[in-house]
């Protein structure tokens, strides 16, 4: 199986799509969503889609606050009422793209009987769904999507429920388009996105994604990193022709009658060869794949530290020239030597 | 041309002279023909939007998405319909989403009594939502004031930026009368949607339309204010000020009947059509602005009466917020369990005014079964 790698870098155009001077985001560190968020804003960077042509519909939870960073028109809506306020957006104004962006809680268990109707009429929605498993801004709960046996805030014996089976909710309907995604295999999110974006239906994006604050370290992993490493050594593609995703597969389930129906992954792999180079297009199959040298702890720990001075220095800057050190514009010694703070000096 | 129209149907009429191209909803009687009427406009004119929902949730999510997309848009439904879209009704005071509900009311609570006709949703209107906000609401007792109250709903929606509620109720939404609303719909006049719809923003300027408090002005614009209880109060008050100068452009309600008898009657909605007998005894005082509360209008008036009866079918909703706003002691005459009739409302009437309780007696169980009326009702 070809590993992917991106050998061009997407670039930073997408930071456009950002609102960078309310970062640092809400979001605990180590989360997932931040990822999505920069996936989509590239896809958006990628496909030339821009404030005048795509509105966000956000839900309640930490997934919600997307709408606030990003340059759209957003709408956060109520507790699972993303899909009725979208649906009604699309049917109003056709010629907009409605992006649906909610956690796992808000879409399958509050808002799950929107879901099963907003399917069923084939609203052209396209929905990401972060699915982290849990509720994780009231600090980690059962969530319709969490694994039997998880042992959670709400279930201290383990989950005896079995988790909804979004695949099979959305397949219900002979239209809607179903992907599978995690937050490690980015490219494949990107192309997934992308490809939720131009369906001419429903399309629901699943992205497994990490909530290491108030899931992982429950459930047994030390870090963030320790959970991407699990999607990445557990999350396979689906074989080729693939019409249904088995646990821990990736992939894309067009609806039967669509020219890529059947497709499973490899919608994303076509994509993959003929997508523009300069905006995230991948390398081809037989590209070699990018060896990284291993890192040493100390490596690590001196990058850390590196990375956090950065941080605290930013934070002394003003916003404005804070966006400039963002998007590059000018170089963060210069930003500093220009409103008089010694970078060496301790904060 | 003068024909037949039913108060429902009026409902989708006045919508329509209010320029509303948006409705959703789900059916429930007594509101259910608003529903049909809209689906079938909607068949013949493909401009105007149409949503059967999957509930009244969804419904009154929808005609908020709507509304932000740039619709002028409506849903009906009755109380327990009208329960469900609470939720949905505060969002849209926090975010000030024009849009109208039509709340045809039956007798609750709960599934209550489909579909005798109620008026026990007065308070809902007013407290059902969590939080504290000021909505605006008319009450019209016949097929041409519905039609005209729903023009004055959606431009005072437009002009409050906020969820209007037209009240109705069984018999005033199944009544049929004839009038010419082609003919009315030419001398009212519509308040045009000022706000930019999503999408139509200053260009860099993208907004985000939240629940949740968030600085709207100033250097912090765009971050959330969840903890500073100065801007709520900045923002609380300029909604709530803005909901009272539109409110009074619409201070509606009909004076009459004896104006030299010594009890005032207050009453609204079909119970003023119903105790139309008793004009010649007392004086009549029909809100139609019912939220917020007539409270100079009452007061002025009341001052010219030596006693206030209230007549509604509910337990003293409306009794209690007079007595509340003019600090003078109302007298109520409750007609529950759908029991809207001129000899309940005589009564009543001679019970309170003798000094009886405004409680009815309670009639015993009978020992037999009951003869069921053949279609369920009554």
């Amino acid at each position: 199986m070809a590993v992917l790698t991106t050998l061009e870098s997407p670039g930073l155009d997408f930071k456009r799509r950002l609102k960078v001077d309310l970062f640092p985001t809400i979001w605990c560190p180590g989360c997932g969503i931040g990822t999505i968020m920069i996936q989509l804003a590239m896809v958006l960077e990628e496909m030339g889609l821009d404030e005048s042509n795509t509105i966000l519909v956000t839900g309640i939870g930490c997934t919600g606050r997307m709408g606030s960073y990003m340059k759209h028109e957003s709408v956060y809506t109520l507790h699972g009422r993303t899909l009725p306020v979208a649906e009604a957006i699309k049917t109003v104004r056709p010629e907009m793209n409605v992006i649906v962006v909610s956690g796992d809680g808000d879409t399958a268990s509050i808002g799950g009987n929107h879901l099963i109707h907003t399917v069923r009429r084939n609203a052209r929605l396209t929905v990401l769904c972060n699915n982290n498993e849990i509720y994780g801004l009231t600090g980690g709960q059962t969530g319709p999507t969490t694994p039997t046996a998880t042992k959670t805030l709400s279930s201290p014996g383990g989950n005896p429920n079995s988790p909804i089976n979004l695949q099979g909710l959305i397949r219900s309907s002979s239209h809607a388009m179903y992907a599978k995604t995690t937050v490690y295999h980015q490219l494949h999110m990107r192309n997934v996105i992308r490809e939720a974006i131009e369906h001419d239906g429903f399309s629901f994006v699943d992205i497994t994604s990490q909530c290491i604050e108030n899931n992982g370290r429950r459930i047994g992993f030390a870090s963030a990193n320790e959970m991407l490493t699990f999607y990445r050594k557990t999350y396979k593609r689906a074989p080729k022709g693939a019409r249904q995703l088995a646990p821990f597969e990736i992939g894309v389930l067009y609806p039967d009658g669509h020219p890529s129906a059947g497709d499973g992954t490899a919608a994303s792999t076509q994509k993959e060869s003929t997508g523009t180079a300069a905006a995230g297009g991948a390398a081809p199959a037989s590209a070699p794949v990018r060896e990284r040298a291993p890192v040493s702890d100390e490596e690590k720990a001196r990058r850390r530290a590196e990375s956090q001075k950065r941080l605290a220095l930013m934070s002394r800057l003003d916003p404005a020239v804070k966006l400039d050190v963002a998007t590059g514009k000018i170089s963060l010694a210069d930003a500093l030597r220009a409103a008089g703070i010694d970078p060496d000096a301790a904060p | 041309m003068r024909k037949l129209t039913q108060g429902n149907e009026a409902v989708v009429r006045g919508a329509l002279a209010a320029g509303a191209d948006y409705f959703a909803g789900y059916p429930i009687s007594p509101s259910t023909e608003v529903l049909n009427v809209a689906s079938g406009w909607a068949a013949q004119h493909p401009e105007f939007r149409f949503l059967q929902a999957e509930d009244e949730i969804a419904s009154a999510n929808a005609i908020i998405g709507a509304s932000l997309a740039g619709a002028k848009s409506f849903t009906a439904t009755s109380g327990p319909g009208f329960s469900l879209m609470q939720e949905a009704i505060g969002y849209a005071q926090k975010v000030g989403v024009p849009c109208v509900f039509v709340n045809v009311q039956r007798v609750g609570p709960a599934t209550g009594m489909p579909t005798m006709p109620g008026q026990g949703d007065i308070m809902q209107v007013k407290y059902g939502s969590t939080g504290d906000y000021s909505p605006i609401a008319f009450y019209p007792n016949g097929v041409e004031e519905t039609f005209r109250l729903m023009v004055v709903a959606f431009n005072a929606a437009e002009e409050s930026r906020s969820p209007v509620v037209l009240l109705s109720d069984t018999f005033v939404g199944h009544l049929n009368e004839v009038v010419d609303l082609d003919e009315v719909g030419l001398t009212v006049s519509v308040v045009p949607r000022t706000i930019a719809p999503l999408g139509r923003h200053e260009a860099g300027k993208p907004r985000f339309f939240a629940g949740v408090l968030m600085y709207e002005h100033g250097p912090d614009a765009g971050e959330p204010a969840t903890a500073d209880g100065d801007e709520y109060l900045r923002q609380f008050y300029e909604t709530k000020h803005r909901h009272a100068e539109v409110a009074e452009r619409y201070a509606l309600y009909e004076h009459g009947w004896n104006l030299d008898a010594k009890v005032l009657v207050i009453c609204y909605g079909i119970v003023s059509r119903v105790a139309a007998p008793l004009a010649a005894e007392y004086a009549l005082f029909r809100p139609i602005r019912i939220h917020p509360i007539l409270a100079d209008e009452i007061r002025a008036i009341a001052d010219r009466y030596e006693q206030i009866v209230c007549i509604e079918a509910n337990d003293g909703q409306y009794a209690d917020m007079v007595e509340l706003a003019i600090r003078r002691e109302v007298k109520r005459v409750p007609l529950l369990g759908g029991r809207i009739s001129i000899e309940a409302v005589r009564e009543g009437l001679a019970r309170v005014m003798s000094g009886g309780p405004s409680e009815p007696p309670i009639p015993p169980t009978p020992a037999d079964r009951a003869e069921r009326s053949p279609l369920g009702i009554g």
